[in-house]
């Protein structure tokens, strides 16, 4: 089947959808339980101030913004906002409608992939398979980094997991934390999900874990690989429902008690692949559900340094 | 002879009543997905935090009726089991209309399937049964007899046939995956579409037989071609049964769904 176009149409499926369903084609209107979002700048550094910052938003904006006392700043670890050199790339929360700072990201990078080649004896340098959408990358495990990493991945071999953050420094991407414990399983050996007994789908708790990619929304990996592209999509632990590039995801932060509507913007497959939980608060189920793009995951109230959070998910 | 029919469909309602209400109630505190409960039934047709309240309602409703056939010799009971199946009947079939998505609800979340005319069926068969039961003043336990064996077995059968959750139940006793998270191949679905009546009708209307988008979502498969006079042809086919249900939608550039009448053609 020949498809033309694919992506000039997905702003289109939801429309369409509704029209034959009978649906309401409007994002569902969010609650008071649903608790108030929080807003996240995302831009390269101009110019700073213990006091005051501005970016360059990714939209091509000027935005000066406060920094509130109490702000901390993470570039590597943590320092004061004042210390980041300009031109760094930034994820800000900010409180205030977007206008006082409240924790700032500097340089930070998430990697996550299969593991396709490990070198070097002090500093590793490691190739990754990061998707067929988002293709090989290399990363360097410093040696100062090298121990707390490989506690956390015994086996740094070719065909496992790999997922940790960190933060890119002349260009190279540096791993600084381990995002999570390695799986006991190669890349190609997913469990498969639990058995789903009943006809309804049951509640979908999970991980939310976040990535690079610059979209707001999510990705997600129960896609047919015939509609996204994405050769790797449909695996997953969680017992995930098929979804649609374009579809509205209701997504809700457990921990922090927000939520929002996402539209789904990405291939999720290497999110698929990992099945473990998030111990943010309590315990989630596990297998990620959902991976964010680093500004929604921080509008939800996320911590980037933390990895994930516990979520549940919906289709609106 | 209809007063046999009448005692032969009094503990039919009742067994549907009792099986319909534990359903209902039953999945309103399932843990179902956030927002699985709006695509049951008449439910969905109200704001959403009555969605609840109202299967219980529906269930409670549905109990009431059961024990006032049994229990009570009264007319109100037997004629607001007619009401109620009437009611039920135009519900239905304004819930096909207005959202072709969502199931019948009638047995909680079994009766996921989107609502069809073997659900309205029923319902119409029930009412028929009600109207019988009301005008023989039906009440009490009946006396069994071989003409009674046989409209018993026969209205239970002609229940069978008309219920599309026999399908689903027969999925969950294999243990079958939801169809929600079960594979279903983009060309197996097109070749159920073109053999569908929404297909034929809205075929001339197509600029080319290629779908320009299709995707999946859920248990619905979506297809969309370029149409003759610039709008969109949408279709949606479900992924599950043998004659899946398919629905069609004609929309225009601003996402606003064209009347049909104005735009399939007539020819001489």
């Amino acid at each position: 089947m020949r498809l033309v176009g694919v992506a000039m149409h997905v702003e289109r499926r939801r429309a369409l959808a509704a029209a034959v369903l009978g649906r309401d084609p409007d994002p569902p209107r969010l609650t008071a339980d649903d608790g108030v979002m929080l807003d996240a700048v995302s831009g390269v550094i101009l110019d700073v101030s213990p006091h005051l910052i501005i970016v360059e938003t990714d939209d091509g904006d000027e935005e000066r913004l406060v920094i509130a006392p109490w702000a901390t700043a993470w570039r590597g670890g943590a320092t004061a906002p004042a210390d980041l050199p300009i031109g760094s790339r930034v994820i800000i929360r900010a409180l205030r409608s977007g206008k006082v700072v409240d924790r700032i990201w500097a340089d930070i990078t998430r990697m996550t992939g299969i593991i396709r080649s490990v070198s070097g004896r002090t500093d590793l340098a490691v190739e990754l398979d990061c998707g067929p959408h988002r293709g090989r990358r290399s990363i360097v495990i410093p040696y100062r980094s090298s121990g707390r990493v490989r506690v956390r991945y015994p086996k740094l071999e070719p065909g496992y997991l790999f997922d940790a953050i960190g933060v890119i420094r002349d260009g190279a991407p540096l791993v600084q934390l381990p995002a999570t414990s390695q799986p006991a399983y190669r890349a190609g050996s997913v469990p498969p999900p639990p058995p789903a007994y009943g006809g309804a789908q049951s509640k979908i708790s999970g991980t939310a874990v976040w990535s690079d990619f610059t979209d707001r929304g999510a990705a997600y990996a129960m896609l047919e690989r015939s509609d996204s592209g994405c050769e790797d999509a449909g695996v997953s632990c969680a017992g995930l429902p098929y979804l649609a590039l374009g579809s509205m995801l209701y997504v809700r932060n457990v921990c922090a008690g927000r939520a929002t509507a996402l539209p789904i913007v990405a291939c999720g497959c290497m999110a698929g692949r990992f099945c473990d939980r998030c111990v943010e608060c309590g315990t989630s189920p596990r297998g990620r559900i959902v991976e964010l793009s680093a500004t929604s995951y921080v509008e939800l109230g996320g911590d980037l340094i933390k990895g994930c959070f516990n979520a549940r998910v919906g289709l609106t | 002879m209809s007063e046999t029919i009448a005692a032969a469909a009094q503990p039919i309602v009742v067994f549907m009543f009792v099986l319909g209400g534990a359903a209902k109630l039953a999945s309103v505190g399932s843990e179902t997905e956030p927002g699985a409960l709006g695509r049951l039934g008449p439910a969905v047709l109200v704001p959403e935090r009555f969605r609840g309240p109202a299967m219980i309602f529906c269930g409670v409703a549905e109990f009431g009726l059961a024990i006032g056939l049994v229990f009570f010799d009264h007319p109100i009971p037997r004629w607001m089991t007619v009401a109620f199946f009437a009611v039920s009947t135009y519900v239905l079939w304004d819930l096909r209309r207005r959202r072709p998505d969502v199931g019948c609800g009638c047995f909680g979340e079994v009766s996921g399937r989107p609502v069809g005319l073997r659900s309205i069926g029923r319902t119409v068969v029930l009412t028929a049964m009600a109207i019988m039961i009301a005008l023989h003043q039906t009440s009490g336990l009946p006396g069994l007899s071989w003409t009674f064996a046989a409209w018993f077995g026969g209205g239970i059968m002609l229940l069978l046939i008309l219920s599309p959750e026999i399908e689903e139940s027969w999925a969950r006793l294999r243990y079958r995956a939801p169809c929600e998270q079960r594979p279903f191949p983009a060309d197996r679905a097109l070749s159920r579409l073109r053999s569908s009546t929404a297909w034929r009708t809205h075929y001339p209307m197509l600029r080319s037989e290629e779908p320009s988008d299709s995707w999946r979502e859920l248990c619905w498969r979506f297809y969309a071609f370029d149409s003759v006079n610039g709008s969109d042809v949408v279709f949606a086919v479900y992924l599950s049964g043998r004659r899946p249900p398919v629905r069609a939608a004609i929309v225009g550039a601003d996402g606003r769904q064209a009347p049909l009448q104005e735009s399939i053609p007539v020819s001489a």
